[in-house]
């Protein structure tokens, strides 16, 4: 029983003599001011969202490409926990509590500078339905065309968020939230869906999902 | 464990149909500020337990989950490491023919708080974290009067020290695991350590001849395991385990020195597993297995031993796109045992080797991460030994009679079935589930106790 107090002992001390030689070029921390955003991004934003924004899972959004400002002003909301909607409190409220202004700053522009893949068109009928909802919006549910805001490419602008060459789980969940006003408040997007259909949702985010990156690159 | 006196005691199940209704709660002692998450890791990322488990459903990692057990547990903010789950359950077996049923089925259709568990869990620092947990048993045995009496012990281990060096050419993620268990440090639900099922009554009978690898070294061993990650397509990993005795013995912490596999030299444990990612799909396929010379006196730790060679084969697959989480488990392990030679000669067992099968599939699906069922189909088969699996005894007149619920039919191990489950997770730190294990199969049949490994 000594020995083995001995030997827990031991590991404690040597836990926490390597403690002090953290690597900041390798942390995984998130209540560390002095880690690098692109540290951040990369061992821990990447585990989700790909190490150059990129995600495989459909689940979390496309960071490539998107709108520096944007991206600022979403993790700052989420630091604050006023952006609140379901997902926002399951992945992102514990991630981005602890980011300091500086760090946020440099997530945005880590991945603001990254270069979005996007999907391939597998309906074109529904593609094109998705074209004409983004282009000329849908009079009969009262919703304005989506490139007013977010520009004829949907390459978005400040902070007003590029939506070409995202997920379309992600556009789908997103306007399903804006209508349904399940935390994201102050944002013209609750009127906007507030008669959107199911089905012209799928099509305009089938439409934005498959928007190559050459035609609404932000940079 | 799988020596020859616990292979006899580690039989299968008869004609019963167990029905285990389970809850089980795990709560944090220290409330965090402001997430909704509690046990200790949701405290450290911030993060509800979907993030890391599929469907919410605890073990079973999502692929996010996976990295943050192979880099260390280390994400987040370091906090308090503390968490404690407890775990309540009530069973009933409908068939309890035996000359003893009280005896045989205790706790039979009554319901009883039987396990609590504390972990240790959470960053230790930048490159290393720990899963620790300790449990004790409310039912671990009865004593002389037939009371039950507790016991606290150690359950599964896990310290590691991780790197992960990612940039947009390459992925690497290596480490080094501390642990009791061989496959503790698996991330995979296929497994034995974080296998199905993942949680079960104490009192319900279960099929339990059991390869070494699952379970069977659980606690009695301490191993350092190596492994990495490459380019999140092929993980592989070695480690060498010795008897957790001496200054590695809280690992093994209220494990008695009878129950302590010994083992004679360092013990040989490979993994390797190759997986794929695409859209929400998640793919793996792998194998693994050990070579264990085990000591056939635990109190004697000297002479020939019993040579284990097991390997096994696992495949899984998850489809996670809420609100749908589906996966699927399939593991077969292979077991060939050379016994000591003086296990044939005092006639503990018929046959100078032995084989035993394990097959195991199991399917989930989860909706809205509340709402869960699973159904699991099993199927254990191997070499007939009538000293290892014994099916009749002497009366006092001398003759021959079945021995009541462990004994085997025909000496042998085999046994089939399956296993269903519908549960309800309330909160995401609440677990209430009806679980249902129909035998399709009786060679054998034996009650056996099992403990919890969940967290």
């Amino acid at each position: 029983m000594k020995r083995s107090l001995g030997f827990t002992v031991t590991l404690g001390a040597l836990a926490a003599l390597v403690g002090g030689c953290a690597d900041l070029d390798q942390s995984r921390s998130l209540g560390n001011p002095k880690v690098p955003p692109e540290v951040t991004a990369r061992q821990v934003c990447a585990d989700c969202h790909g190490v150059e924004g990129n995600p495989t899972s459909p689940e979390f959004p496309r960071l490539a490409g998107q709108q520096k400002d944007y991206l600022i002003a979403q993790l700052k909301k989420l630091r604050a926990r006023v952006r609140s909607d379901p997902a926002a409190q399951s992945y992102m409220w514990g991630m981005a509590h602890n980011l300091t202004d500086a760090q946020i700053k440099g997530l945005a522009e880590y991945f603001s500078q990254q270069v979005p893949t996007h999907s391939p068109i597998t309906d074109p009928v529904r593609y094109a339905r998705g074209k004409q909802i983004f282009d000329k919006g849908i009079p009969a549910e009262q919703t304005p065309p989506c490139m007013a805001c977010h520009g004829p490419n949907a390459k978005g602008h400040g902070v007003f968020p590029r939506l070409a060459s995202q997920q379309a789980s992600y556009i789908v969940r997103q306007l399903e939230v804006f209508q349904k006003n399940e935390g994201r408040p102050g944002t013209p997007m609750t009127q906007v869906t507030h008669r959107m259909s199911h089905q012209n949702m799928l099509d305009v985010a089938a439409y934005l999902s498959a928007l190559p990156a050459t035609e609404g690159s932000s940079r | 464990m799988s020596t020859p006196s616990s292979r006899l005691e580690s039989a299968l199940l008869g004609s019963f149909i167990v029905v285990p209704a389970v809850l089980v709660v795990a709560l944090a002692l220290l409330m965090p500020r402001n997430s909704g998450a509690v046990p200790a890791y949701a405290r450290q990322t911030g993060q509800n337990c979907v993030a890391c488990h599929a469907g919410g459903q605890f073990p079973e990692l999502t692929p996010y989950g996976r990295l943050f057990k192979l880099t260390g547990y280390t994400i987040g903010k370091r906090t308090i490491p503390l968490s404690v789950m407890a775990v309540a359950d009530y069973t009933h077996t409908r068939n309890t023919n035996s000359p003893d049923p009280h005896a045989d089925f205790p706790k039979n259709n009554s319901g009883t708080f039987h396990v609590a568990s504390i972990f240790l869990a959470g960053k230790i620092i930048d490159n290393l974290g720990i899963f620790g947990q300790w449990t004790y048993d409310f039912y671990d045995h009865q004593n002389n009067n037939g009371q039950w009496v507790g016991h606290f012990l150690a359950d599964n281990f896990d310290l590691r020290y991780a790197d992960h060096l990612t940039n947009p050419q390459r992925d690497w993620i290596f480490g080094v695991s501390l642990n009791n268990n061989p496959t503790v440090e698996d991330p995979w639900n296929n497994t034995p350590a974080w296998g199905y099922p993942y949680q079960t009554s104490s009192f319900a009978v279960m099929p339990s001849a059991a390869p070494l690898i699952a379970g069977g070294l659980a606690q009695s061993v301490a191993g350092l395991t190596g492994y990495a990650y490459w380019d999140r397509t092929v993980y592989a990993a070695v480690g060498a385990y010795k008897t957790a005795d001496n200054a590695l013995s809280f690992l093994s912490l209220g494990v008695q020195n009878p129950d302590l596999t010994k083992l004679d030299s360092p013990m040989p444990y490979w993994r390797v597993a190759f997986t794929h990612d695409w859209g929400p799909n998640s793919f793996e396929a792998g194998t693994f297995g050990l070579s264990a010379q085990v000591y056939p006196d635990s109190l004697n730790p000297h002479g020939p031993t019993s040579h284990y060679r097991d390997i096994g084969v696992d495949a899984q697959y998850e489809y996670l796109l809420n609100p749908h989480t589906i996966t699927a488990q399939l593991t077969y392990i292979n077991e060939k045992v050379n016994w000591a030679n003086s296990l044939v000669a005092d006639g503990s067992v018929s046959n100078s080797s032995d084989t035993l099968n394990s097959f195991n599939l199991k399917g989930t699906y989860v909706y809205d991460a509340k709402y869960g069922v699973d159904l699991d189909l099993f199927n254990v088969s191997g070499s007939s030994d009538a000293a290892l699996y014994p099916g009749t005894q002497l009366d006092d007149n001398g003759n021959p009679v079945p021995i009541p619920v462990t004994g085997s039919v025909n000496n042998n191990p085999g046994a089939r079935g399956w296993i269903a489950e519908v549960f309800w997770k309330p909160i995401q730190y609440v677990r209430l589930g009806v679980l249902v294990l129909q035998p399709l199969q009786r060679r054998h049949k034996q009650l056996r106790r099992r403990r919890t490994q969940c967290l």
